[in-house]
């Protein structure tokens, strides 16, 4: 039952032996034991050559991080071809799209909406603390000159947080608010990186305004 | 104002239904005997998915031993989650398993209540120690997964009349019935486990008629024998060669020590059956 050689697309088990760790890397829904790799979900098995550094290198003129040693295939098990639903987590470091709750002068509530590319099924709840919302000038940061109730958010997640909620940030210039009415009720387009304006009133709200890709 | 959360009866009187009286059987010519060889599990039919509104979901019937009476098993899984924690608990790194366990009131002979009760409780603790030795807990933290089984049919024979203490020998069949779906209705649901655990059930029984020793069986059906003297249900991962749990009930004859691991051991057999259906059916699922 347990393949030593894995072929591309093949079936694999929870349980299943995909390959020593010495020659692969362990890709999503795979884990090690004993030095080998196993799947720990029922999928299709995929292997991922590394990419190569293309042409020469060229010489270095700043520090950079040592590259990952990446020369091992990635081996992968993917549910894509068992269902197409999915349940994903926020993790550290994911940009997410979240709608904000409700304010406080020390934060702002959200709930995260879009994690990545996946629309989640679950609810779950973030808070981006005053000291988040953007990089400079931190202690004149106001969250009522930032967020409002019924802004959608493009954040960071920076922590799993605490027992309810995520910790998320906007302090970068193109996290913040990506859609925001007015108190008139009217969609409100971003004039500058801190303020919306209505296109009806003709009034400008502040906002902690996320530049456009 | 009328009652909307519950489905009431008829206002006016009813009257109950009369049954014509079924023929008298004899009792004791109606037993039926094991004729599976001691090494045979009952067939089992196994489909993931059946549930649509649920994460992961999955069904198992374990045929009857052959005689009208005696039901099958039946038991329907269903996983919700992974899904946020409530408020109120505190920060985990990990998921939280929660599992429930619960007859269907027509399940068994005795009528059960809607509440669960206490060996109800028990066999959800059982199987939870069960489960999470096979579940890689730190692929999703603070998150919750709930675990919810009902038992349909209980493998009860309806018309035994004495009963030998056969309540704890059918929850092991229960117990193992329902390792095996909830490994198929996890792993249905994308959750992340070390292995496919599946449960098995091995007995040491004394056959009625013959004074010899007692013997060995695996999946044992307890109208099927006239004395169990002790039962085991175990838990298994077959690739990890780990058992996750292991459930003892019965008296050993003192001077054989060897009995109890050849028990277990027969246990681990009956779980390696039950996998192999997991495997079939998870593969037909793919595709």
């Amino acid at each position: 039952m347990a393949a030593t050689a894995p072929s591309s697309a093949a079936i694999a088990i929870p349980g299943q032996l995909l390959g020593p760790a010495s020659k692969f890397q362990p890709g999503p829904g795979t884990h090690i034991h004993e030095s080998n790799l196993y799947s720990s979900l029922l999928g299709l098995v995929h292997v991922t050559q590394p990419v190569k550094a293309p042409g020469p290198v060229k010489r270095l003129n700043k520090i950079t991080p040592a590259p990952a040693p990446a020369e091992l295939p990635t081996i992968s098990v993917s549910r894509s071809a068992v269902s197409d639903k999915r349940e994903t987590l926020p993790e550290v470091g994911n940009t997410v799209l979240c709608r904000v709750i409700r304010i406080t002068p020390r934060q702002a509530v959200v709930a995260i909406l879009i994690c990545g590319e996946t629309v989640l099924d679950a609810e779950w709840q973030g808070l981006i603390r005053v000291q988040d919302v953007r990089a400079t000038e931190k202690d004149r940061v106001k969250i009522y000159e930032s967020f409002r109730p019924g802004d959608i958010v493009r954040a960071e997640v920076i922590s799993l947080g605490d027992q309810a909620n995520y910790y998320l940030s906007t302090s970068r210039n193109e996290l913040g608010v990506i859609m925001a009415t007015s108190e008139a009720g009217n969609t409100m387009f971003p004039v500058n990186w801190k303020e919306y304006r209505d296109p009806e009133t003709g009034f400008s709200e502040p906002r902690k305004v996320a530049k456009p890709y | 104002m009328t009652d909307r959360r519950r489905v009431n009866g008829p206002v006016g009187s009813t009257h109950p239904p009369v049954f014509e009286n079924e023929p008298e059987q004899e009792l004791g010519a109606s037993k039926c005997l094991r004729t599976r060889a001691p090494t045979v599990t009952r067939k089992m039919y196994l489909k993931t998915g059946v549930t649509p509104s649920a994460s992961g979901s999955a069904y198992l019937e374990i045929e009857t031993s052959g005689k009208g009476s005696v039901s099958g098993l039946k038991l329907s899984c269903t996983v919700h989650g992974p899904r946020s924690l409530p408020r109120s608990t505190p920060f985990s790194p990990h998921i939280i398993l929660s599992t429930h366990v619960k007859y269907a009131p027509f399940a068994t002979k005795q009528r059960r209540g809607y509440l669960r009760d206490p060996t109800e409780r028990d066999l959800g603790s059982h199987l939870e120690t069960a489960l999470r030795g096979a579940i890689i807990a730190d692929r999703w933290p603070k998150s919750g997964v709930d675990i919810i089984i009902s038992i349909v049919e209980g493998d009860q024979d309806r018309e035994a009349s004495k009963s030998q203490g056969g309540e704890a020998w059918d929850m092991m069949n229960a117990l193992s019935g329902c390792i095996t779906v909830a490994s198929a209705a996890l792993t249905d649901a994308g959750i992340d486990c070390v292995d496919t655990v599946a449960g098995g059930v091995a007995a040491l029984v004394r056959d009625e008629g013959d004074d010899t020793t007692p013997r060995i069986v695996i999946d044992p059906i307890p109208s099927e024998h006239e004395q169990i003297l002790a039962a085991c249900c175990v838990a298994y991962l077959p690739d990890r060669d780990e058992i996750t749990n292991l459930w003892f009930k019965g008296d050993l004859p003192a001077s054989d020590m060897e009995l109890y691991s050849q028990l277990v051991e027969k246990g681990i057999q009956a779980s390696r059956n039950s996998n192999e259906v997991i495997v079939s059916s998870l593969r037909e699922t793919v595709g």
